[in-house]
């Protein structure tokens, strides 16, 4: 028994021109049985970043309030809004602290900086940051959706249609995934909006 | 104390040691195989490489037999067991022939590659089979099998070390799955070869068993024509 896979899910983020999307699947499970479908994974950091969390569920819950109370401390105390490279590397030395006890989760992090560039990248559950240009895959669906990003994504997609790679990604890789699927959510950044959708898919 | 009651002068008796003795009949030698039916055709397409952990034993080790006119068999896992099987089944072929005075057809080589696998079921062949060909009424069929001989008729089915990569990809692009008013019309040989050729160059990237060349057949009712492919060697 993994536990890495003990409550399933699984989140994607990819690049696209002048802005980038994050996508997870809503379910969790205890092994092979179903107990929600709707569980959120993707937490907002702040107006144009955002933090995925699959892995164990009890460590997302967790670190998501942790991350919360660090964006707002962080907030407060700068009086300006945190850039998603330092969400990233405040998640990282937040998982680092707990090198030799780890948490069971695999973050993700999307958004767009203060120029509005775009931003993404993935840990490992003690930290280690792999910043990648085009799209970045964690979770129990992570080698389906490396299959799926390798072959649908290319450069410089605009937001309607990152919004479509991104999401039959997702789809496809979660159908073949046991501990993945019941419904997914889709978040595309841009500099004036986030565009936040819910999408329904097969449901076992 | 005296020096004869001491440990020193009276060892342990010298005890045998259990040594272990482990005979470890298998390996897996990666690679990745695809296997696409269409209305009149169909494709079968494996990677060259042939490797043993980090290691590359060959670039060009095919893994994909012609089997008959209407008939290639690709085999994943343990090469050796692929290569045995493929040995075995053309002897059990040419028995056939002898006993029908005729060419087996891709549905009794189907259901015998099956009863070949289940003969070993207690010490089987480390193989993970994909038998694509045109059956008797000219379709393409595809027939994918664990290594035990349990299998089913499909109409595109990949195996092998990149199979997690390559069969989402399957599902969207040849099944259509999750594609709304998508045409359903039959796929062409061009859109197939064209499929099969984007899943190997996406696996490679990713999956280091993958890579080196790509074999691909094309089977037809005319026969069984091949082409090569180059893949990335890193």
């Amino acid at each position: 028994m993994s536990i890495m896979e003990y409550n399933g899910g699984s989140v994607v983020a990819m690049v696209g021109k002048g802005c980038v999307a994050i996508a997870s699947d809503k379910r969790l499970g205890q092994q092979f049985m179903t107990v929600s479908t709707n569980f959120q994974k993707i937490f907002p950091a702040s107006e144009k970043t955002y933090i995925g969390l699959p892995g164990l569920a009890t460590d997302v819950l967790t670190l998501s309030e942790r991350f919360r109370f660090n964006i707002n401390m962080y907030k407060m105390e700068e009086e300006r809004d945190i850039e998603p490279k330092t969400v990233a590397h405040m998640i990282s030395s937040t998982l680092y602290q707990r090198r030799f006890g780890p948490y069971f989760v695999e973050p993700v992090v999307a958004g767009l900086s203060k120029d509005n560039t775009p931003f993404i990248c993935a840990m490992d559950l003690i930290g280690c940051i792999n910043f990648a240009k085009d799209f970045v895959v964690s979770g129990t669906a992570s080698q389906n959706l490396y299959g799926m990003c390798e072959s649908l994504w290319e450069p410089d997609l605009e937001p309607e249609d990152l919004f479509e790679t991104i999401s039959q990604a997702l789809l496809n890789a979660q159908d073949r995934d046991a501990l993945s699927g019941w419904g997914a959510v889709v978040h595309i950044i841009t500099p004036d909006k986030v565009i936040t959708r819910s999408l329904k898919s097969r449901q076992d | 104390m005296n020096f004869l009651d001491s440990p020193l002068s009276k060892p342990a008796p010298y005890v045998v040691a259990p040594i272990e003795h482990r005979f470890d009949p298998y390996e897996d030698n990666g690679g990745t195989s695809v296997a696409i039916a269409g209305e009149d055709f169909c494709v079968v397409a494996s990677d060259t490489r042939q490797s043993n952990g980090y290691m590359i034993n060959s670039r060009y080790a095919p893994k994909a037999y012609k089997m008959s006119s209407t008939a290639v068999l690709s085999c994943n896992g343990f090469h050796a067991d692929g290569v045995t099987l493929k040995k075995v089944l053309e002897q059990r072929m040419k028995m056939y022939k002898y006993s029908h005075d005729k060419d087996m057809s891709v549905t009794a080589l189907a259901q015998m590659l099956s009863n070949t696998l289940y003969q070993r079921r207690f010490f089987p062949y480390y193989a993970f089979c994909l038998l694509g060909g045109v059956d008797a009424d000219g379709k393409g069929a595809v027939y994918c099998y664990d290594s035990v001989g349990s299998f089913e008729r499909e109409n595109y089915r990949t195996s092998g070390s990149a199979s997690a990569l390559i069969q989402p990809f399957l599902d969207n692009q040849v099944g259509r799955k999750n594609q709304q008013n998508a045409s359903t019309a039959p796929l062409t040989l061009e859109a197939v070869l064209r499929i099969t050729k984007d899943a190997f160059t996406s696996a490679t990237e990713r999956d280091i068993h993958t890579g080196d060349n790509l074999q691909i057949f094309v089977i037809t009712r005319d026969g069984v024509e091949e082409q090569n492919f180059p893949l990335k060697k890193d």
